[in-house]
């Protein structure tokens, strides 16, 4: 049998997230709520407040914070709706493990198909809406950085994925690059991930 | 038969136990040759997962030698005087995809140092742990090829399983790559057997024959990296018929009354590499049947020590050597990653090849850049 016919054995998996509820989600990589001042490594929990910018989802408060599974832990202070209908996304690794990466890969998946919203990965930066940055701020890559963002053409955002880029997070200190949209999580739940880049392209 | 695995900071690490070494540094054999050029792919790129740069000399086909640079996004990581379970947080950061590898690996180093029985049960915990990430990191890697290869429908079919074992994952362990799991003590774990294996099995079944079967498939693949060497490790010197394998190996986890059967090829190409990833895929969802996951914990205690302990990763053998002092912190740190001796079989194999080759090659031998660049502090 044709691999075409196969795909069409398979039939659509998509799911109908934003518009229903997602499914499966790790506990772990969502809101978390709860009271008590408890040992955070990151401070992301000071005076009975959850950042979640700042925290790396180690379970060091629970039970006194427990996970609420609420996947919309991201912030968008500027969206364009010239990128309604394509949104070409840049995405550069500054230093991280590994698991951004992969998350952000995952969104190409049937379960997400990121490409039903337009949007796209882009192998360069000249063809790109938006940086994607992920990872603590490493000497090797501070120039190339540097050069992505100058390369892009106006206008354009920066996202900065995952509590490394936006806090530094655990391992080191973030990019010195100002995010127009920063989505919380070590690593970032695709959920979360999606929700935010489909609210950044102004749908 | 004695094997050398690789160097663990100033020792070198063998199957049966390290001794101190030198740091033998292995110099291309690569010499500037007329119509020659320096192709630079990287750091940054597209087709990339991670950052690395590759210096690729080639005549504009034919590759005379390729030059790997991994420490473009060098990590220092300060753990050195942190307590075990604080040294834990970072250890898990090392690299994602592997998290379960290294934290088991660490872990099973503090506790032979400071001689810590470790209940039956977690063991077999941590076996579910390390299969599950192999399983994911296989069909990775296998997603990856058919993407190299331009195949739309496999590739989505795929990377739907990826997310699907990343969700079993998440559901077993609260975390998709098991962050947070681990501790010196325990393991956070939802107890029970695990559901729905069955899908991957029957999905990834149909998915390997047909590619099996897929001439242009394997076309790409055969012959392509050949690697036929004694320092090779994991996936890669499986491929060669080499019986490589710390599950075999390793006494610190019971793989062998789970029925483990090693898997080989004798192909030693990227095709090679791909049918060992392919049939450890069904090996650890067998095992994986027989396991039960149970919260267990143990009484944990204050010593000094050192030791090593080691794992079979999905890519090869990973190992750490731990000291720890009298008030229970870390006072040394050493890692064998696999990454760094895949990188280096990368670079052997590909010599003599085509350029077309080298997306396929370079996928096949699993390697995650963010281990490799690591300085502990």
């Amino acid at each position: 049998m044709s691999w075409f016919l196969k795909g069409i054995k398979r039939g659509i998996r998509t799911e109908k997230f934003p518009k229903e509820k997602p499914l499966e989600v790790a506990p772990w990589s969502t809101k978390i709520e709860g009271e008590g001042n408890v040992n955070c490594p990151t401070n992301a929990i000071e005076d009975n407040k959850w950042a979640q910018e700042k925290c790396v989802f180690c379970r060091r408060c629970f039970p006194s914070y427990k996970p609420t599974g609420d996947v919309n832990i991201f912030k968008v202070e500027k969206r364009n709706p010239t990128f309604r209908k394509s949104f070409y996304i840049y995405p550069i690794d500054v230093g991280t493990c590994g698991g951004c990466n992969l998350e952000l890969k995952l969104l190409t998946s049937p379960q997400y198909d990121m490409s039903r919203f337009g949007i796209f990965f882009t192998n360069t930066p000249r063809h790109a809406d938006a940086l994607l940055v992920m990872g603590i701020m490493t000497e090797g890559m501070r120039e190339a950085l540097m050069r992505a963002y100058e390369a892009m053409p106006e206008p354009k955002l920066i996202i900065l994925l995952g509590a490394c880029a936006i806090s530094g997070g655990l391992l080191g200190l973030p990019p010195e690059i100002k995010g127009d949209v920063r989505i919380a999580g070590c690593p970032p739940n695709p959920y979360t991930i999606l929700k935010a880049l489909v609210e950044t392209k102004g749908d | 038969m004695r094997r050398k695995i690789g160097k663990l900071g100033k020792f070198c690490l063998y199957n049966d136990g390290y001794v101190e070494c030198e740091e033998k540094i292995e110099k291309s054999a690569y010499t500037p040759a007329y119509g020659s050029f320096d192709f630079v792919y990287g750091p940054s790129a597209g087709g990339l997962m991670e950052s690395v740069r590759l210096d690729i000399i080639t005549f504009g086909e034919y590759i005379r030698d390729v030059i790997v640079n991994p420490y473009y996004k060098s990590r220092t990581i300060k753990i050195k005087g942190k307590e075990i379970n604080d040294a834990l947080l970072y250890i898990e950061r090392i690299n994602a995809p592997f998290t379960a590898s290294h934290t088991i690996a660490f872990l099973m180093a503090i506790e032979k140092a400071l001689g810590i029985e470790v209940p039956y049960e977690l063991l077999l915990d941590r076996i579910a742990e390390i299969e599950l990430e192999r399983i994911r990191n296989n069909l990775l890697v296998i997603e990856r090829l058919t993407e190299a290869a331009g195949f739309q429908v496999p590739m989505s079919s795929l990377l739907w399983l990826v997310e699907k074992v990343n969700r079993i994952i998440g559901k077993y362990f609260g975390h998709r790559y098991f962050f947070g799991v681990n501790y010196y003590g325990g393991i956070n774990v939802e107890e029970g057997k695990i559901k729905d294996l069955e899908i991957i099995e029957k999905e990834f079944n149909e998915l390997f024959n047909s590619l099996i079967e897929s001439r242009i498939f394997i076309d790409r693949l055969q012959g392509n990296g050949i690697i036929k060497n004694e320092d090779s490790i994991g996936p890669a010197a499986r491929a060669a018929n080499l019986e490589y394998d710390a599950r075999n190996e390793e006494i610190g986890l019971p793989y062998k009354d789970l029925g483990f059967k090693i898997s080989t090829y004798d192909s030693a190409d990227a095709f090679g590499r791909f049918i060992v990833r392919g049939k450890e895929i069904f090996e650890s969802l067998n095992m994986l049947s027989r396991i039960n996951l149970k919260k267990i914990e143990y009484t944990n205690r204050l010593a000094e020590g050192k030791a090593v302990g080691r794992v079979e990763s999905p890519s090869g053998d990973l190992a750490y050597y731990v000291e720890v002092n009298n008030k229970g912190k870390i006072s040394e740190i050493y890692l064998l990653s696999p990454s760094s001796i895949n990188i280096r079989l990368f670079s052997k194999s590909m010599v003599k090849n085509i350029f077309t080759d080298l997306p396929f090659n370079w996928e096949s031998f699993g390697i995650w850049i963010s281990e490799i660049g690591v300085k502990f502090e």
